[in-house]
């Protein structure tokens, strides 16, 4: 009996051992500057307190900062090294990178704002800038701004306003985005369609009848994520979908936007709900777009945004050539927008928020920086920089720097405020809603109305 | 000296001794975060604000909230088909897997493996894969003569049993259980029962079903929490699909407290969750006295 | 005679090794997927063979993240397991022996506290759990992950040790008190051998869980040196961006095979019978 037990202990002493080399210096060291970001700022969590907090570091002088993002191995590789290059020209100035998968990243991020001990720099979304600044969880980084620690002059001013709420600016985007209907241009080619820039939706829908009958391709409108395009095309009606505590627009324009599925459903050019229940939502590799053995299980198209063209050209089959164009709109001058890919921003959690401004300030203006990362999060917010790493990026990421100047920019509007906290729980109510019409199980009529009921009641209650 | 050694020695001193790591821990790391979680549970909680107390709101909100019906009944069955079925399975390959033989490490081993692989990416993948319209099931009832593309997750009949399928083929943990208490019955017993002229099958209901009934009962106690509290199953591969048919009751409460951000309400869909299994299970220990063996051999 | 049972035999091991295969067919597909070029895991899942065998999934997963490879991660992943383990295994040990063999006041409650803390998902203790270990200082190092389990703090284990326990004839504990064995002496001298196959079953899993856990390091680790594995395999995986999934599988694959080996080393002593040569006290 004794002998697995021994082996046991003689193991964990080696495997201590062994860690000890490589993982008990940070656990030592990482416990009293968590208790310094997060156990004792808890009681100083006004901001009026923080400036104790900032006095005992003094910035660029051995300041450590902690930097968060999501994303895949390309990203976090890229980030590390352009952090690396920040340390090499600041020394003094270390960082240490959290990446963690998108799911993970908001359970970590919101579990740390609980305990006060957030990331000096996080990676923010525009699903969830509104409630992270809302909870006055942001620093505010006008004044960075206002005194050239953050240099903005070459910055395109819409996208730059996406991160403000209110009077304050709470965070940088770090990659320009605009909506985008990929498409499998090698199935179209082969029927001879075209498919052309600004659709309206009229158009949408015979296109997608044609293509059905022609070539057996089924239309994904927007399965699973059904809010960003009813978002979209109420825009062309000038209505604001999620506004402060209430759904823009009437029910009816709802019950038309659920309409779209039920007439697909029965004149069968929009794709069987099943096929979702089989693959991972979200997931480039198992869209329908690029996956499925047979037309009818799969979309000739996908409402996605220009930075996701590159994952999707690798996810496609070999010989199948993805196109890219805008989503339908009757408007698309009012519906189309250029939208921030992702946001870093500072929270109040930060020791040393002047630092971490300045690194905004190098991932925002460095072309050396930029060369590193090559427009991996969307394209560069400064046009300067944009124009200058322009030659080293790939052929797929020049194209979209050509779609979103030439397409888009020239026929969009501003994009909508950001979403109030409540809009995850009415996204989901959405595409149950969804779902019911596509199983037959509701009438497009009751959808849309108990969307706009159900949805204005949980907009209302918080 | 000699006192205090025979207070130590005293039968009840010992017992509190001896369950003293536990004591402590669960007084260190258990009873502050569950009471925690108990007062959010009666707070307006998102996590990012600080809750706000707001009395019986959130159990009243769940008894109006059409949802929280549903996942409670989907759990229901998916706890009580997928219990049974896991641990008769179990405890049958532990009897196959009894006997030594050259090969019953592998077998023991292939048996097994499907519990350590268990929520890993790759299972929901090739799970959806093999129930897909297209998928190895469907082409296996077409080699015996049944032409299908029935899509066995798309149908809000079918797609639970998928999940069911899924934790029953991990049976694994179960299984080893068995096998380490089969082996606790004195082969004298079996040798005794040989001389009286026993049959294969008298030999199992008169001896291993009853000394194996204290395993049975922990295992089902074990397994039930287990099947309420399933999470990963239906987190990976339905997310509830389609139609909340396969919505486990963590699963909403996961997406109330991290999707949805209504953290207090997912604390309070927690509590009623642990009244529930907590009264199953004090019904289990009532019945215990009457089909478990108990007593020394 | 000797042939009917040589045809039972041989049915037997048809039968069960059949069925074994399907059981482990989602492993081999996973071990051939990753030597599959990773644009054509999807596109092939149908097929269990690859077009060709290829081993860049382990070169690009090996590598790792931002400079961090999976040698780091492993290391990390074996240290956790197998302290958490020692640490679960010997105090609940202690523990299940305490609950088995008296009766003391307080018995039944805490036995109950025990079952009830079982009860609730782990998903709701996320954000208190964290609140207090932060109290206590220790968020961004390993003490979440390991120290608490040496409280005994996982009532699945005291349970199952303790429900051996009860299997245990009490004459052989009554004999060695007679004998003057202290209680301690009892349950290292005669307890402890007896319940090999209990233990044995209890490091198996406890390994195996603490090496699948990744929602206290997600929560609890900060720095990516300091990752597990299973919190890396996470990595590969971007929903709205690319995901790599043949680095993925090929390093689930190489995860999955610590705790392989584990229970093949260990299985051998789950069906040992109850050997008398422990009893030597």
């Amino acid at each position: 009996m004794k002998k697995p037990i021994a082996l046991l202990l003689a193991a964990a002493m080696t495997a201590g051992l062994s860690a000890c080399g490589g993982s008990s210096e940070p656990a030592g060291t990482q416990a009293p500057a968590s208790s310094a970001a997060g156990g004792e700022t808890k009681e100083a969590q006004a901001p009026a307190a923080e400036g104790e907090t900032q006095a005992s570091q003094t910035p660029g002088e051995g300041a450590e900062l902690v930097v968060a993002w999501w994303g895949n191995q390309v990203r976090n590789e890229r980030t590390q090294a352009a952090l690396d290059l920040y340390s090499e020209q600041n020394p003094g100035v270390t960082f240490d990178g959290q990446f963690s998968e998108w799911a993970d990243y908001w359970n970590k991020l919101a579990t740390a704002a609980a305990g006060h001990s957030m990331p000096d720099i996080i990676q923010q979304d525009y699903k969830y800038i509104q409630q992270y600044v809302s909870n006055d969880l942001l620093v505010d980084l006008t004044p960075y701004i206002e005194d050239g620690t953050i240099d903005v002059s070459n910055c395109n001013e819409d996208i730059l306003n996406s991160g403000r709420i209110g009077d304050g600016i709470y965070a940088i985007c770090n990659g320009i985005n605009t909506p985008a209907l990929l498409y499998n241009k090698t199935a179209l080619d082969a029927a001879g369609i075209t498919v052309k820039d600004n659709m309206t939706l009229d158009e949408f829908v015979a296109l997608s009848k044609e293509i059905q009958e022609k070539t057996g391709y089924k239309t994904n409108l927007a399965y699973g994520n059904n809010e960003i395009l009813a978002e979209y095309l109420l825009r062309a009606d000038d209505i604001v979908m999620f506004e402060e505590d209430k759904l823009g627009g009437t029910a009816e324009d709802y019950v038309a936007y659920m309409k779209l599925y039920e007439d697909g459903i029965k004149e069968g050019w929009v794709i069987d709900a099943a096929v979702f229940a089989e693959t991972t939502i979200g997931s480039v590799e198992q869209n329908p777009l690029v996956y499925g053995t047979s037309p009818e299980t799969m979309s000739w198209c996908m409402c996605a945004y220009t930075n996701q063209l590159t994952a999707f050209r690798n996810a496609a089959p070999e010989g199948v050539e993805i196109g890219m164009t805008t989503w339908p709109s009757k408007d698309p001058a009012k519906s189309d927008y250029l939208k921030p890919s992702q946001f870093f921003s500072i929270t109040k959690d930060s020791a040393n928020p002047d630092e971490a401004a300045k690194v905004l300030n190098f991932i925002t203006n460095s072309v050396d920086c930029n060369n590193i990362l090559l427009g991996e999060r969307g394209i560069p917010l400064s046009s300067a920089v944009a124009e200058a790493i322009a030659p080293n990026m790939d052929e797929t990421s020049q194209e979209v720097i050509k779609f979103i100047n030439e397409v888009v920019s020239p026929n969009s509007s501003q994009i909508n405020p950001p979403a109030p906290d409540s809009a995850s729980e009415v996204n989901n109510l959405i595409n149950k809603l969804e779902e019911q019409v596509c199983y037959g199980q509701m009438s497009a009529e009751e959808a849309g109305k108990q969307l706009f009921e159900e949805g204005n009641a949980i907009m209302g209650s918080k | 000296m000699k006192s205090l050694r025979q207070k130590l020695g005293r039968e009840s001193v010992a017992g509190v001794l001896f369950t003293l790591p536990f004591t402590v821990g669960f007084l260190l790391f258990m009873i502050v975060p569950m009471g925690i979680s108990l007062y959010y549970s009666f707070c307006d909680y998102n996590i990012l604000s600080p809750p706000v107390f707001t009395g019986m709101k959130n159990f009243i909100t769940m008894f109006k909230d059409a949802t929280f019906f549903k996942a409670l009944r989907v759990t229901f069955f998916f706890a009580f088909v997928s219990v049974p079925l896991k641990l008769v399975f179990a405890l049958i390959v532990a009897m196959l897997l009894l006997e030594n033989s050259r090969m019953s490490g592998f077998y023991r081993a292939a048996y097994y493996l499907p519990s350590i692989i268990g929520g890993s990416v790759a299972v929901s993948i090739l799970w959806k894969r093999m129930f897909a319209m297209d998928g190895v099931i469907n082409k296996l009832l077409g080699a015996i003569g049944i032409q299908t593309s029935f899509s066995w997750l798309g149908s809000t009949k079918t797609a639970i049993w998928v999940l069911i399928l899924l934790v029953v083929w991990q049976f694994g943990s179960s299984m080893l259980i068995f096998l380490s208490s089969l082996k606790q019955v004195p082969q004298s017993l079996y040798e005794a029962a040989e001389v009286d002229g026993a049959s294969g099958p008298a030999k199992f209901f008169r001896i291993t079903l009853p000394l194996l009934t204290p395993t049975i009962f922990f295992n089902l106690v074990m397994q039930t929490i287990n099947g309420f509290l399933a999470f990963t199953q239906c987190y990976i591969i339905t997310q509830g699909k389609p139609m909340d048919s396969t919505l486990l009751y963590t699963v909403y409460m996961y997406q109330q407290s991290f999707e949805f951000h209504n953290t207090g309400y997912g604390a309070a869909l927690a509590w009623m969750m642990l009244a529930v299994i907590g009264l199953i299970t004090l019904f289990l220990f009532a019945t215990k006295k009457f089909w478990v063996y108990d007593g020394g051999l | 005679m000797r042939e009917k049972r040589m045809v039972k035999k041989v049915i037997y091991h048809i039968i069960v090794f059949l069925i074994g295969i399907i059981m482990i067919y989602p492993l081999i597909w996973m071990v051939m997927s990753s030597f599959k070029e990773k644009s054509t895991i999807f596109t092939t899942a149908g097929s269990l063979i690859p077009e060709k065998f290829i081993f860049d999934n382990y070169v690009t997963g090996w590598k790792g993240f931002a400079k961090v490879s999976f040698a780091t991660f492993f290391q990390n992943s074996l240290f956790i397991a197998v302290v958490a383990t020692v640490g679960t295994v010997a105090s609940s040990a202690l523990v299940a022996y305490g609950f088995a063999r008296f009766k003391f006041k307080g018995r039944n409650i805490l036995f109950a506290a025990m079952l009830l803390s079982m009860m609730l998902p782990a998903q709701v203790l996320m954000i208190p759990q964290y609140l207090w270990y932060q109290k206590l200082g220790w968020v961004g190092s390993y003490i979440p992950l390991t120290v608490p389990y040496f409280f005994a703090i996982q009532g699945f284990f005291v349970y199952l040790i303790s429900n051996f326990i009860e299997g245990i004839p009490a004459e052989l504990d009554e004999a060695a008190k007679i004998d003057g064995c202290s209680y301690m002496g009892i349950f290292s001298r005669i307890m402890l051998p007896l319940i090999k196959p209990a233990l044995v079953t209890a490091c198996i899993f406890s390994f195996m869980w603490r090496w699948d856990d990744f929602l206290s390091a997600l929560l609890y680790v900060s720095k990516s040196s300091m990752y597990p594995v299973s919190l890396a395999l996470k990595l590969f995986c971007d929903p709205g961006s690319s995901s790599d999934y043949g680095a993925m599988f090929a390093m689930a694959t190489l995860s999955i095979m610590p705790s392989v080996l584990i229970f093949l080393f260990f299985q051998k002593y789950l069906v040992e019978g109850i050997s008398t040569s422990g009893l030597k006290g």
